[in-house]
């Protein structure tokens, strides 16, 4: 069809690029913040308590807790605090026959009503009462489970995208001809050639990281995507594949009659840690907690490997056996171990997540300088006729909404959050309209108004949103920056800090896009060189 | 007044026969190709895996799904790179037919 | 340990680039260097690239050393593509110098 295998393919990365680039802008800006979502979390509930104890004080409040509020659980599920998250969240799961029945009105609960959650303070054991926030767990669910249709065709709809993005990155790679040579090319200031650079530069340097997270990122959601094999290889018990495939513990037995006191949790932590050398938990599960045979499985702090499977040691909670370990992995559960702990990033201490950071930002950037980029070498096309045919007006429209509106949106949550009444009802849920409503005013200017100038407001809206956010801190709550940096809070410090370099690059783009003034081509440099060195001769 | 049937306005069968030829038909059969035939394949090399591999069956079965993302991958690109869309087409359903037969003939959908 | 990783990064690529015919040009003008010269650099710019990776290796093992190692690659890449050689390219020969330097005495 086309001639040459690098045309087809150029062909073949521009349609994938651009056909799903505004929704995966969407996903990678979502998901970069997620590298962050605790710290976002922190500072969306700025109630919070900064302090954080020993595990061990930890746990045993935690205990506590759910011994008093969830004592007929059948499962309890505590995380206990770490430096990147100062509280406390305890989940438990009901039996049957306590599932509260959904009151009239009330919206449907998770889990048809069985689970129950609370966020305690570590130090005192007592519910923590912060405002009713999604905080950076809505940026996180976003990026695959998007917002407003079901989850299952939002999940599919991003495996669609993470797909065309896959071949896009394979076909960018095959059609740059001078990958090497023009490896730390960015000629500036030369329009379309620039943004070309631009692209290909944004694209290579974190060329590992692209082809890395895209992938995984179906890897995420394989099984759902293709569960086929599952159902030929397990004909008749799908859920022997979950066992054996992902390594788990052996299932528990049913909880055996009469009650017994377990003991001391910080005793249990305390063999964990010495059959570890040392290395400290980060979380427990009990199972039937105050049954005669209740278990308890304690995890493993992450940041020693990258895989997400974390080992885990059972004990009885009675006698404080061990029972047992998690198994060794088979060679595909451990790779495909490695390939989701490569795209959830936990085992990222502070400077590695700066650079996942950093390369999602740069993907973003990446997918941005690819949409725009498409609409500068389309227009010169159109100059011959005195208006803009439908599909580039299209993408300009969208181009804006996207680019310009994404960060608007973003920012827009936070304002939301410091804004919004503490006690409003279904307040999470109405900072997450926040975000929507202000991308949908965004997208609605690009439509109605497809130009530089809308660019340019846009951009600059986005760059006040965000540079006045540690101001709007300051007059809302009392972990502004005047407190933070005093006292050494780097998590919330460090995020107000961001905010105002996301609004200066932003600042930035828009002056540019400002002053942007319409290359001259050469044939009209020489009629003007021409035109001047006549009118210096007639002078003469 | 004669007019050769070339210069007369074309016919209803003439009409609906170039719908088949021009060349959007083409990208749309290709895109299709790669799409609807890249799953196909792909779901295909999964089952094939988690039949044929040796080894533990849950072992397999990831295998065939870590395998299967990049076929997909490889299909979409073939076809684009294919010289014909009959020629994507074919790249395409045959593998899958013929790894469809092998996972039959070890068991699958029996 | 990871700064002096990064910073000698930096220098690899640095030197990688100045391999080139077209970065050298940034650098002085219509004379390039010699054929000799621009092998040497490139051969010195390798042999960094490795000393990154052993020293990310040696730092963080051999499950997290290769991905601290990419990182740190797309971040010296980033500033020498989208910050030295497009506004300060008299920059990058100092900085190349000087950062390890830094790094070292930051290491120790």
């Amino acid at each position: 069809m086309k001639n040459g295998f690098r045309q087809s393919m150029a062909w073949l990365h521009t349609w994938t690029g651009l056909l799903v680039g505004w929704l995966l802008l969407l996903i990678f800006m979502a998901g970069t913040a997620s590298y962050y979502r605790e710290e976002i979390s922190r500072w969306m509930r700025p109630e919070l308590p900064a302090t954080t104890v020993s595990t061990d004080v930890a746990a045993a409040r935690a205990v506590q807790y759910l011994q008093a509020h969830a004592g007929q659980a059948e499962t309890w599920f505590v995380t206990l605090p770490d430096p990147r998250n100062p509280a406390m969240r305890l989940f438990w799961r009901n039996p049957e026959s306590l599932a509260k029945p959904p009151v009239d009105g009330e919206r449907r609960r998770r889990g048809g009503g069985r689970f129950g959650d609370a966020t305690v303070d570590p130090n005192t054991g007592d519910k923590l009462e912060a405002r009713d926030t999604r905080g950076g767990e809505f940026f996180y669910r976003l990026h695959f489970d998007l917002h407003y249709i079901p989850v299952v065709w939002a999940r599919y709809l991003v495996g669609f995208c993470a797909m065309f993005m896959l071949v896009a990155i394979i076909t960018g790679v095959i059609t740059h001809k001078k990958i090497f040579k023009d490896f730390f090319t960015f000629r500036k200031d030369k329009g379309l050639r620039s943004w070309l650079d631009f692209h290909n530069v944004s694209a290579v340097m974190a060329l590992p990281y692209h082809a890395m997270i895209t992938y995984t990122g179906i890897v995420t959601l394989m099984v759902m995507y293709l569960p086929w094999g599952i159902k030929v290889a397990y004909p008749t018990d799908e859920n022997a594949f979950f066992s054996e495939a992902f390594g788990g513990m052996p299932e528990v037995s049913a909880p055996a009659e009469g009650r017994s006191s377990p003991l001391p949790i910080t005793r249990l932590l305390e063999s964990a840690r010495a059959h570890w050398q040392g290395v400290d938990v980060s979380g427990f599960t009990v199972t039937h907690p105050g049954a005669a045979n209740a278990v308890i499985d304690i995890r493993q702090r992450d940041g020693r490997r990258l895989s997400t499977d974390t080992p885990a040691l059972r004990y009885d909670m009675v006698s404080g056996q061990l029972l047992s370990e998690t198994p060794a992995s088979g060679a595909a559960t451990a790779t495909r171990g490695v390939l989701y702990g490569l795209h959830l990033a936990r085992f990222a201490d502070w400077g590695l997540r700066a650079f996942f950071f950093v390369s999602g930002l740069i993907g973003c950037l990446m997918v941005a300088s690819g949409v725009v980029l498409w609409a500068v070498k389309e227009r010169p096309k159109h100059a011959k006729r005195s208006r803009i045919g439908f599909g580039l007006r299209l993408v300009d429209a969208l181009n804006i909404g996207a680019v310009a509106g994404l960060p608007i949106a973003f920012a827009a949550y936070f304002w939301g959050n410091r804004l919004l009444p503490v006690r409003l009802p279904e307040r999470a849920d109405a900072e997450v309209s926040v975000f929507f409503y202000a991308w949908a005013a965004a997208l609605l200017a690009g439509f109605i108004w497809p130009r530089r100038s809308m660019w340019t407001g846009l951009l600059y809206l986005g760059a006040v949103l965000f540079a006045l956010l540690p101001l709007l801190n300051a007059l809302t709550t009392q972990a502004h920056l005047g407190v933070t940096m005093v006292s050494g809070d780097w998590v919330l410090a460090g995020f107000d800090l961001v905010m105002l370099a996301f609004g200066a690059m932003l600042a930035l783009c828009g002056w540019r896009m400002q002053r942007w003034t319409p290359p001259i081509s050469a044939a009209e440099k020489k009629k003007r060189a021409a035109l001047q060195a006549g009118t210096a001769g007639a002078g003469a | 007044m004669d007019r050769s049937s070339s210069s007369a306005r074309p016919t209803t069968a003439q009409r609906l026969a170039s719908c088949f030829t021009g060349p959007g038909v083409g990208v749309l059969s290709r895109s299709l190709a790669a799409m609807l035939g890249g799953y196909a394949l792909a779901s295909v090399t999964s089952v094939f895996c988690a039949v044929a591999l040796p080894g533990a069956r849950g072992q397999a079965v990831l295998t065939g799904m870590l395998v299967a993302i990049i076929v997909c991958a490889c299909a979409a690109l073939w076809a684009f790179a294919a010289r014909t869309a009959l020629h994507a087409w074919a790249g395409i359903l045959l593998p899958a037919l013929l790894m469809a037969a092998v996972a039959r003939a070890l068991g699958a959908w029996a | 340990m990871m700064l002096l990783s990064l910073c000698v990064s930096f220098t690899a690529f640095a030197a990688l680039s100045l391999a080139m015919e077209k970065h050298q040009q940034d650098l002085h003008g219509r004379r390039a260097a010699l054929l000799l010269r621009r092998r040497s650099w490139s051969v010195l710019g390798w042999l960094l690239l490795a000393v990154a990776f052993g020293l990310c290796i040696g730092e963080h093992g051999w499950a997290m050393g290769p991905v601290v190692w990419l990182g740190t690659l797309t971040l010296s890449g980033i500033a020498l593509a989208f910050g030295l050689y497009p506004w300060k390219p008299h920059w990058v020969v100092p900085l190349a110098v000087l950062l390890p330097v830094i790094g070292l005495i930051a290491a120790i």
